[in-house]
């Protein structure tokens, strides 16, 4: 990233003279940081993959919610396709867009030609095609390795400055736009949009062309999907997960009306924009990533009851769609007012927050910034982390910051490295989530001069100085199993309630049980169910597994969250009964 | 003619036997009655939401904020508790917090007239990662003996839990289609300028709907957080979902003014009964999202080959 370049060869340089001084920069550097911050955030954006999601979701009246799950399954056949099937990459990937288009044409089949509401049907396609990711995949198997000169399309920059990925992406965003503004099948779909049954009369193919938009939405999805795999150089099932709601959340920020015939791509753009810089702003900040959803929220309602507060002299009767359907130019306004303003405060932001490393001229001795990353800040496990590194922290008289994603999401971990090396912080330990992926950025903060470490999970060792490696997954997996014999007197049934059924830690775990099952003949593991790292759904998985296998007489509840659930359910069954049925075995351990 | 007005109903029962029949072949342990009440008490969230997501829906409006507002109606009924309020001022209190979070959806969408999917999509955002923020994640913990089972017996609770939400599934179902407020929510969704022309304050009939489903809501959470003795600060993910899906199942059209409480009911009866039954069945859990999907699109699908015989069909394959 360009900002990080420059704001690192600067501190890289002005560390090897004066170590405590950046404040004297800080009258050249103020513009310097408003200026890499606009070009920031115009890349920035363009890495956001969920950019390629953004169809035109409403432009004809319906919603796409399958994109997400799409870009999972295209990238899980993709890597299959390359690491199973021996293809080249470019057959590989012409073979995950062909399916693109299917999964596309099965959506429009169902709506355009059943005339099903879109809604459902994508809410089932939804489901369908992350089920037949993690089925063919079993959840588990992981396509990494991919050649150099393919993660190039989405790691990459030419001549250091400009991302391949937009490249790839000012092409089809040329394209959408000429497809959508300049062509008679995009009027049709505007015109769709305002009035299907007024589009049949004037003589459009409205079938056909709604058929369309499902295709191209189906495609789209397939093209993020492979940019995806090259950007974090991996290809799981789970790739993509809550996509459809960021792409529609920007859609409608940018001013595309959610009932059709209104809308179009530079509103789009401008809304993922200006999500972008909320997001990035906050992170650079320092401020904790779940201020995103907040302030997301509150543009979101403030933008728009804007935009109708403006109008309100107009206001004729309630619910009338028509007002609707008025362009909103002034909402763009609006949005472009936002986005500067919220550049203004992170460079503001920024600003201060030079000022503050100095810590002005009577030079006080500057706290080292230690950044941890946990896999998933939610977590029971990561919470009670915490709570260790801040007392560590106060003790050593360090200043700490803590952040991660708020949920499993791979390439947010990328994110928040990126700008901590732009904060250049001194030092990163991160819990490793997707060891491909995140490799590269380590590498960059190292050669910053950024002290870097992992724990709970390694990343390539030439990444990081030092693993905390708290316990082996074999030695996990090995005390479970034996600690399951022991109970269960070295005979019987017992199940596994796992996190993800994606979950990386899990899945090793789960594979050196079965391997340690070797040693114990009369011990059987009966099934694996997954609790998605939700209470509730360990508590029903496990009253099922009690109920459907009654030989099942142990438990193993391997995901933070899944322990209480499990043990509850266990709990009530027994007092419910009386059987004395079921020992549950937990562990502990994210 | 019940035929014609009840078709997806219909469609949806058909597979429910389906289903059931299948089961009762396969796995006849399925039925036993401690499996049912557990299957009815682990749905009572979807139930209770989806009761009120109906109403939503009927007026042509959509709420997907409601995980959000179950997890945040549930932390909170677990400090309240932690606070040492008795059992009834908790529930009441709780109901009251997801009826103003309601309530603050409903302004916006009826009085300021913001489209409700885009209300509520900021509304999700923002009271997710507020609760996040709030709690850091924690959980709530250490709550006191008298708020499990409500200070009930463990047998005891499912049987009130039951005939609460029964009631409740009768008392809406009976309103909708009797009282004036049920009319007032046909029409508002069938036609708001038309009803409003008849003398409906069709704002006013928005935002209660709003209200309803927020203070339902915060019933589901209670009814669901007293299960356990602690309480997650991650509760309701998905849970839209759930609730729109089975809502959609049951025949309600996205479109608004068309739809009953029952068909509802069989929406979520259709899709609670699904998972456990493929546990039941012994299908692996990889395939088991790919089967459900399926089944849903195969659900609607046989509505449509159904429906293609009769002209009725372009009245209720809505958009949405």
């Amino acid at each position: 990233m360009q900002f990080a370049r420059i704001r690192g060869n600067m501190q890289i340089s002005l560390q090897a003279a004066h170590k405590h001084t950046a404040a004297r920069i800080v009258p050249a550097g103020t513009w310097i940081l408003v200026a890499a911050l606009l070009a920031e955030v115009a890349i920035f954006a363009a890495i956001g993959e969920n950019f390629l999601t953004v169809g035109n979701f409403f432009e004809a009246g319906g919603i796409d919610l399958s994109v997400g799950s799409m870009m999972g399954l295209a990238a899980v056949v993709f890597g299959a396709m390359w690491h199973d099937w021996n293809l080249p990459i470019p057959a590989a990937a012409f073979v995950a867009l062909l399916l693109g288009f299917a999964g596309g044409s099965l959506n429009a089949l169902l709506i355009a030609r059943l005339n099903l509401p879109p809604l459902i049907v994508t809410l089932g396609s939804f489901s369908l095609f992350r089920g037949i990711a993690e089925g063919i995949t079993r959840a588990a198997v992981n396509y990494t390795e991919f050649p150099k000169s393919f993660l190039i399309l989405g790691q990459g920059y030419i001549g250091g400055i400009l991302p391949v990925q937009l490249c790839i992406f000012v092409p089809i965003f040329a394209a959408y736009f000429v497809l959508l503004h300049r062509s008679v099948i995009g009027r049709a779909w505007y015109a769709i949009g305002f009035n299907p049954a007024g589009a049949r009369y004037a003589g459009i193919p409205v079938a056909k062309r709604i058929s369309a938009v499902y295709v191209l939405s189906g495609l789209i999805s397939a093209v993020a999907a492979i940019i995806y795999v090259a950007h974090v150089g991996q290809a799981r099932s789970d790739a993509g997960t809550g996509y459809e709601l960021d792409a529609i959340t920007a859609v409608v920020l940018g001013g595309t009306s959610v009932f059709g015939g209104r809308g179009n791509l530079w509103g789009t753009l401008l809304g993922l924009l200006a999500l972008s810089v909320l997001q990035n702003g906050l992170h650079l900040a320092a401020l904790p990533s779940e201020l995103t959803g907040l302030l997301t929220g509150a543009v979101l309602i403030f933008v728009i009851s804007l935009e109708k507060w403006g109008r309100v002299s107009e206001r004729k009767s309630y619910g009338a769609i028509f007002e609707e359907v008025q362009v909103k130019n002034g909402q763009i306004a609006v949005i472009c007012a936002t986005i500067l303003m919220a550049a203004i405060v992170i460079a503001g932001t920024n600003v201060w927050l030079v000022h503050s490393l100095g810590g002005g001229p009577a030079v006080v001795t500057h706290r080292p910034v230690i950044a941890i990353m946990p896999k998933a800040k939610g977590d029971p496990y990561f919470v009670s982390a915490r709570v260790g590194a801040e007392v560590a922290a106060s003790e050593l008289g360090v200043d700490l910051i803590w952040d991660g994603p708020t949920g499993l999401e791979a390439a947010k971990q990328n994110e928040l490295i990126e700008n901590w090396i732009t904060r250049r912080v001194d030092a990163i330990a991160v819990a490793v989530e997707n060891k491909g992926g995140i490799s590269t950025v380590l590498r960059k903060a190292r050669e910053r001069g950024i002290h870097v470490l992992t724990w709970d999970a390694d990343a390539e060792p030439d990444a990081r100085e030092f693993f905390a490696n708290q316990a082996t997954s074999e030695a996990i997996a090995n005390t479970l199993t034996d600690e399951a014999a022991r109970l269960l007197g070295g005979k019987g049934d017992f199940a596994i309630i796992t996190g993800a059924l994606t979950a990386a830690n899990q899945n090793e775990w789960i594979a050196f049980i079965k391997k340690r099952l070797d040693k114990y003949p009369d011990l059987k593991l009966a099934t694996i169910r997954p609790s998605d790292d939700d209470r509730d759904k360990a508590f029903v998985e496990t009253q099922t597994i009690l109920k459907a296998y009654p030989a099942v007489k142990l438990i193993m509840a391997i995901s933070a969250p899944a322990v209480p659930g499990s043990g509850e359910a266990v709990r009530q069954a027994r007092r419910k009964a009386r059987r004395n049925c079921a020992n549950c075995c937990a562990l502990e351990y994210a | 003619m019940i035929f014609k007005s009840h078709r997806r109903e219909i469609s949806v029962a058909i597979a429910i036997a389906a289903l059931a029949f299948v089961l009762a072949l396969a796995t006849p342990k399925y039925f036993e009655r401690e499996n049912l009440s557990d299957l009815f008490l682990a749905n009572i969230p979807v139930l209770v939401v989806a009761l009120g997501m109906t109403l939503l829906i009927l007026t042509s409006q959509i709420d997907i904020s409601v995980g959000s507002t179950f997890a945040v109606c549930s932390v909170t009924a677990g400090v309240f508790a932690k606070s040492g309020l008795s059992v009834a001022p908790m529930a009441l209190a709780v109901c009251l917090i997801g009826a103003m979070i309601g309530a603050a959806n409903g302004a916006l969408v009826a009085y300021v007239r913001i489209p409700s999917i885009v209300v509520t999509l900021a509304s999700m955002v923002a009271l997710r990662d507020g609760l996040r923020w709030r709690t850091q994640g924690a959980w709530v913990q250490d709550l006191p003996p008298s708020f499990q089972w409500l200070g009930l017996s463990q047998a005891a609770y499912p049987f009130m839990a039951m005939s609460s939400v029964l009631f409740l599934v009768v008392l809406l179902g009976w309103g909708l289609r009797n009282s004036g407020a049920g009319r007032a929510v046909y029409a508002t969704g069938s036609n708001p300028e038309a009803a409003r022309l008849a003398g409906f304050d069709t704002p006013s009939v928005t935002f209660s709907v709003f209200v309803i489903t927020g203070a339902l809501t915060g019933f589901a959470a209670v009814l669901n957080s007293v299960r356990f003795n602690q309480i997650p600060s991650n509760a309701g993910i998905g849970l839209e979902m759930k609730v729109i899906a089975a809502v959609v199942l049951g025949g309600t059209a996205i479109t608004g003014g068309l739809g009953t409480v029952g068909g509802t009911l069989l929406g979520v009866v259709l899709l609670g009964m699904i998972g456990p039954a493929l546990t039941f069945i012994g299908v692996s859990a990889y395939w088991e999202r790919a089967i459900q999907g399926g089944i849903i699109l195969l659900a609607v699908i046989v509505d449509a080959i159904r429906a293609h015989s009769g002209k009725y069909a372009n009245l209720v394959a809505g958009r949405a």
